[in-house]
């Protein structure tokens, strides 16, 4: 589904990515785990094409097509979706609104009849109850004025209307208390599927407890620096990251 | 001189007038008709105001609003007999006008407002008696016919913790030339939304103002929408009379062709811990010409103040043109205020936003840019007359720069 390859990336000339592999079969999902400043966003960032990343060597490609030779939104048509780290907040701009523009693009896109005006009201209303925001919340900007968990949970509503093959949840568990967490976990659950793959960014192991990855992956300086199952997650937590410094010094005396 | 400009006079002399009027129309023979260098005119030439020769005083009922109960009033005609408790209505005789409201809050700077002193045929009187929350807005509505001209006066007074709404709703495309100046006077705790929905087009002059005094822990909501046409010209002034009060104003203006424009607001904070928060934002197309001066002015005693007034522009041609001056004049020292006055630019996250969603950078721009107006528009009071409004600036947006 995506491979990546010994991708190097920089944000305002400061290299960040430097030489990451990775490759995600269909059905898989993968922890990528790692101290801050790792790089863990800009992976995110560079895949979803935003300004100001940029790519220096390397190729990711999602189910043969080449990510950088595509605009941010023709890549989200190909099947890729960023759950951001920071949603953006879009005041004038409802939300309904958006959903509509972004799944109609993606209809046209994929040469596909978008679905009814009241078809998509009634999507839009379950995917609403399936991450507990109220329907008010179609009216509002988007994420406007929204709490940290109400922001995290309209991302998964989005994912869950633009059924995306490759999702990357950027620290989707960042500010949620305990109960949003289970909110967002159960909305990611209900997305897995045999033809859709995740990619989850955290720093901590707890969001793992509830979205259980098939591979867990270690980020430090800007590569994988170990790879493992589900069970380095539980590593990490107990051991924090402080080895990766020490290891990597040790590498370097040697 | 203009030709329109010694009508209006002529016309006026031939009229029995209260001392009142008389007074105004002393006022106007030595009032000089505006060139380019006189400041509130400058960049909005009068030259098809000069030129225009009334045949008719024609109003006629404008477009009802969707979803808005509303108790019409059409400049005129008759009042609607059926009021709820603790609002009476009426229509002032010319010598009535000495005994109420009448030039008590409107400034005597403005030069049609001066004419409408001394012109205005129809003059409105509505009260709200203390303690009356009236549900049911009042909608004046304004659409005249070709080659027509009407002065219009309304004169509002809310008593103690009173509330009301009131709209100003304008309409029409044919030549034709009005003045509608509203006086509010917003006593202690009362409340008043307003609208002024100028939404006059091409031929359809209009020139005139909204003026609101406040007393103490009064507070105003108003909205203007503007459309522009050969002449658009608004005076929104606000003049805190009372501690504690809160005056809102939201402004938006969408401009194409060769529309014109122009908003002039006066904010007077004459008492403490008075605030007012006023955002003006407007799109211009084509050649279109925006006009916007917003002065606030804190007066010595005015301690506590806190003003801010934000001006945002966005150019959608090279030949549109935004002429905006923010002024400021303090003269207290513990206040605080912020004023700016910008070309918006595009928020390149938000962008970003949509474009990973899968929205075309072209048309995640058209979202933007129409958000930047339709922000003004959400946070409108009144669902109705919000939902009346946004499909038509959607259209009128969408046509822009056609």
């Amino acid at each position: 589904m995506l491979k990546i390859n010994n991708l190097q990336a920089s944000v305002e000339e400061k290299q960040i990515l430097k030489g990451l592999n990775l490759e995600i079969n269909p059905g898989e999902v993968h922890a990528i785990m790692g101290p801050n400043g790792a790089g863990k966003s800009t992976l995110g960032n560079v895949l979803s094409g935003r300004d100001g990343y940029e790519v220096n060597e390397g190729s990711a490609e999602l189910d043969g097509a080449d990510l950088f030779d595509l605009e941010p939104e023709e890549r989200a048509h190909a099947g890729l979706f960023l759950a951001f780290q920071y949603p953006v907040e879009i005041p004038g701009v409802s939300n309904l609104e958006f959903l509509k523009a972004a799944i109609e693009a993606h209809a046209k896109a994929n040469d596909i009849e978008p679905p009814s005006s009241a078809e998509l009201l009634k999507q839009a209303k379950e995917a609403c109850k399936a991450v507990d925001l109220p329907l008010a919340f179609l009216k509002r900007g988007v994420n406007e004025g929204f709490s940290g968990g109400e922001k995290k949970r309209n991302e998964i509503l989005q994912m869950m209307l633009l059924k995306p093959k490759l999702a990357i949840l950027d620290e989707t568990d960042s500010g949620l208390d305990i109960d949003a967490l289970q909110v967002v976990a159960k909305g990611v659950n209900s997305m897995r599927a045999a033809d859709r793959s995740l990619i989850v960014v955290t720093h901590y192991q707890r969001l793992l407890d509830y979205i259980k990855p098939d591979f867990v992956h270690v980020l430090a300086d800007g590569k994988i620096v170990k790879s493992g199952g589900p069970e380095l997650a539980h590593e990490l937590e107990a051991q924090g990251y402080a080895w990766l410094e020490n290891g990597e010094k040790a590498g370097e005396n040697a | 001189m203009s030709h329109w400009f010694e009508n209006a006079i002529e016309r006026g002399e031939q009229l029995t007038l209260s001392a009142q009027r008389t007074a105004s129309l002393e006022l106007l023979k030595n009032t000089p008709w505006p060139t380019r260098k006189t400041e509130a005119w400058k960049y909005t030439p009068l030259k098809a105001v000069q030129g225009f020769n009334a045949t008719a005083s024609e109003v006629l009922a404008a477009e009802q609003i969707e979803g808005l109960q509303a108790i019409d009033v059409v400049p005129g005609s008759e009042l609607p007999t059926e009021l709820p408790a603790g609002l009476t209505m009426q229509w002032l005789a010319a010598d009535d006008v000495d005994a109420s409201l009448f030039q008590q809050v409107k400034p005597n700077r403005h030069l049609f407002g001066l004419v409408n002193d001394v012109l205005a045929e129809n003059v409105l009187q509505i009260r709200v008696a203390a303690g009356t929350e009236v549900a049911t807005p009042i909608r004046i509505v304004q659409q005249l016919t070709a080659g027509s001209e009407t002065h219009v006066r309304v004169l509002v007074e809310i008593e103690e913790k009173a509330s009301l709404t009131v709209i100003e709703q304008f309409a029409g495309s044919e030549q034709s030339l009005n003045t509608l100046f509203a006086e509010y006077r917003i006593a202690d705790d009362a409340k008043l939304e307003h609208y002024r929905l100028a939404l006059q087009t091409e031929q359809a002059m209009s020139l005139g103002g909204s003026h609101f005094q406040l007393f103490d822990r009064s507070q105003l909501n108003s909205n203007v929408v503007g459309f522009g046409s050969d002449v658009s010209r608004i005076d929104m002034d606000v003049r805190h009379s009372g501690q504690h009060a809160f005056a809102k104003l939201n402004a938006i203006y969408l401009l194409d062709g060769k529309e014109l424009f122009d908003l002039h607001s006066t904010i007077e904070h004459e008492m403490p811990n008075g605030t007012t928060e006023e955002n003006i934002r407007g799109i211009a197309a084509g050649s279109a010409r925006a006009v916007f001066n917003g002065r606030i002015h804190i007066h010595r005693d005015a301690q506590k103040t806190l003003a801010e007034l934000n001006n945002r522009n966005l150019l959608l041609s090279n030949k549109a043109e935004i002429n905006t001056k923010p002024e400021l004049e303090i003269y207290a020292d513990d206040v605080r205020c912020a004023h700016g006055a910008t070309i918006a630019e595009t928020d390149k996250t938000a962008l970003y936003y949509l474009q990973s969603r899968g929205i075309g950078k072209e048309e995640a721009q058209i979202m933007l840019n129409f958000a930047f107006i339709n922000e003004l528009v959400d946070d409108m009071p009144n669902q109705a007359i919000a939902e009346w409004l946004r499909p038509q600036l959607r259209q009128r947006f969408a046509k822009m720069g056609e």
